[in-house]
């Protein structure tokens, strides 16, 4: 241990050959200014034993900085507008704002593909919201072009091979375009809230508003109910205009309750005192008014 | 990243702007109030009152001594930026579009609108010679006679203002002698916005034409072009990146007309060297207006017809984020 004490305080005496050598060869660094031009000369040994001289030369230059910095110009008085504010944030100007993020994009086509994703309307360009039943056209069978010349030539074509027209009307009607997208999720959307559904049938729209106020509700049906077997029940009491029977996709069966639209209030009035608490198919029925759609 | 709304402003913004350091964001709207902010945190250190018509433009001296707004009041004003008081007050016969200082803070540049039988004018001021604002006559007054200025910048070391006009056309006005020392005739429909690069070498103009362009301050060389669907309101460089940011969107008069979704309101990013779109933020209920970068690039701020100014603060991702070059047939 002393040794080791002995050897920090004076260096070994071949450390001191060497410190000695570097001062004797190696000139000591110069500094020069010249006009807006510093030089630096310094002279090094490297490891190799060899000599080197650095030169390193500086342009001096003169900026000129703002005396106020930023942040003694944090410490200024609020003035104008908001003279009377609290340090800090006003709420009343300054709100942070919900969470975005940039949208990379890598290629021209994400871009498209992005585009076309952003404009609901596009995805029903490629399908027929509208199908016309003169002329199978892309529009409303009453703006057909053809309505007046080819319409009452089908009437005529139709009446020969024996068909009424109301019949050919149904199956031009059912088809819905946006029904392929709605089995695909497996959850049942309401025609009106289909794409394209403010659309379609909007001429439909104030007599179904007249169905909602005679239309009732059916609950505690058995499973086997059918649509026939309702109609059979309600015709009694009035002209009905709509029967929807709530069923199980799969296996077709009644889920136990059902809509029935009259077209008079009162033939509805009469049906619910008529029917609640009737006992049909081993069940107690319940029949109240339908509460009005959310749509 | 969670942008800072600033609600300052009961109308749309017109103009947005940080100070050198970028501590200070100053916004102008088509209200009559000027506002200032802290860029960090969104606080409003105050408000610029006196104006009485809808405020074009504004702009800051280097030293963030001097604010200088331009009105439909037919006004241009000088304010003190620390305190908010009115320092001088320029009447002019029209409109006051675009305004400016140079680099010194000593001259100021403005241009009036060519409106109620009034020519356009580029006008410039020295404020120091007190005399020349007391008797509201500037050392030079350029005449414009076939397109009104629409935007206009200094070039560096003051020598020189960038214009663009209402037809498109760029010139560049002495600030001595008020020749036109340059033109380009690159876009075709009107210029709605110019902004320099840092080091005042370049400048991006934002056309009604659908594009962006990147010319060389001195030369008005052509360098790029960025292409969208939509009228460019407001295009900028970013200091740190090779990137510029993009605002627009359909006009205001079509807005309600659209949704927010197929509007395009966003912020675009495109890569500055390969022309190409890399990235959007989402956020404006309207056409952006003006967006501008903070000088650090580390933050952008948008205002909107929507009457928001939005500071975003860039998440990693922006910085961490290459564009894959084009592809090029031999590697």
């Amino acid at each position: 241990m002393p040794s080791i004490e002995y050897d920090d305080s004076k260096p070994s005496w071949a450390d001191q050959v060497e410190e000695e050598g570097d001062e004797g060869t190696l000139p000591s660094p110069k500094e020069t200014i010249k006009g807006n031009i510093k030089t630096v000369t310094e002279y090094k040994i490297d490891d190799d034993g060899k000599k080197f001289k650095i030169v390193r030369t500086f342009k001096i230059e003169t900026r000129k900085a703002s005396k106020l910095l930023p942040e003694e110009r944090s410490n200024w008085k609020k003035f104008g507008n908001s003279e009377f504010d609290a340090p800090g944030p006003n709420v009343a100007t300054t709100t942070v704002s919900d969470d975005v993020f940039m949208t990379f994009i890598s290629s021209k086509e994400d871009l498209n593909a992005q585009d076309q994703d952003e404009d609901p309307m596009n995805k029903l360009k490629g399908q027929k919201i509208v199908s016309c039943r003169i002329c199978k056209g892309d529009h409303w069978t009453t703006r057909c072009p053809y309505k007046d010349t080819l319409g009452p030539m089908q009437k005529e074509l139709a009446e020969q091979l024996g068909l009424s027209t109301g019949d050919k009307e149904k199956p031009a009607a059912e088809p819905e375009p946006a029904q392929p997208a709605q089995s695909k999720t497996g959850k049942y959307v309401p025609p009106s809230l289909r794409d394209g559904g403010t659309r379609r049938g909007e001429s439909m729209q104030p007599n179904r508003r007249a169905d909602d106020n005679a239309t009732i509700r059916v609950t505690n049906l058995s499973e086997d109910t059918r649509e026939t077997d309702l109609q059979e029940l309600f015709r009694p009491f009035g002209s009905i205009s709509r029967i929807y029977l709530a069923k199980d996709k799969n296996t077709g069966q009644s889920k136990g309750f059902a809509f029935i639209s009259f077209h008079r209030r009162e033939d509805a009035a009469r049906a619910i005192a008529g029917v609640s608490g009737f006992g049909y198919d081993h069940l107690i029925l319940n029949v109240e008014w339908a509460k009005p759609s959310n749509n | 990243m969670k942008p800072i709304l600033l609600q300052g402003h009961e109308r749309s913004i017109t103009q947005i702007k940080y100070n050198r350091e970028g501590d200070l964001l100053f916004s102008v709207a088509k209200d009559t109030v000027a506002n200032v902010w802290y860029s960090v945190n969104g606080e409003r250190l105050g408000t610029y009152n006196g104006h009485t018509g809808a405020v074009w433009c504004v702009d800051c001296d280097w030293d963030t001594k001097n604010v200088l707004t331009g009105s439909a009041d037919n006004s241009c004003r000088l304010w003190d930026c620390e305190t908010g008081k009115q320092l001088a007050l320029l009447n002019t016969n029209s409109a006051v579009r675009t305004c400016g200082f140079d680099f010194s803070g000593n001259i100021i540049m403005f241009s009036t609108d060519k409106q109620m039988g009034y020519q356009c004018y580029l006008n410039f001021f020295d404020l120091r010679d007190p005399q020349q604002i007391e008797d509201n006559q500037p050392y030079l007054s350029i005449p414009c006679n076939d397109a009104k200025i629409t935007s206009a910048v200094w070039g560096p070391l003051g020598e020189f203002v960038n214009a663009g006009h209402e037809n498109g056309e760029i010139n560049q006005f002495s600030a001595k002698s008020g020749e036109i020392l340059k033109k380009a005739k690159e876009h075709s429909r009107q210029i709605n916005d110019i902004q320099t690069s840092v080091d005042l070498t370049m400048f991006i103009s934002a056309s009604k034409d659908n594009t962006a362009k990147l010319f060389d301050s001195t030369s008005l060389e052509h360098i790029k072009t960025f292409k969208t669907e939509r009228p460019v309101n407001s295009a900028a460089i970013s200091p740190i990146m090779d990137h510029v940011v993009m605002g627009g969107g359909q006009e205001a008069m079509e807005v309600t007309t659209t949704s927010t979704r197929i509007g395009k309101f966003e912020a675009r990013f495109f890569h500055a060297a390969y022309e190409e779109e890399f990235g959007r933020v989402k956020g404006h209920f309207g056409p952006i207006n003006c967006v501008a970068f903070h000088p650090d690039g580390k933050s952008y701020s948008s205002g909107g017809e929507d009457g928001y100014v939005r500071i975003h603060y860039f998440d990693p991702q922006y910085f961490d984020f290459e564009l894959e070059g084009p592809v090029r047939p031999f590697g």
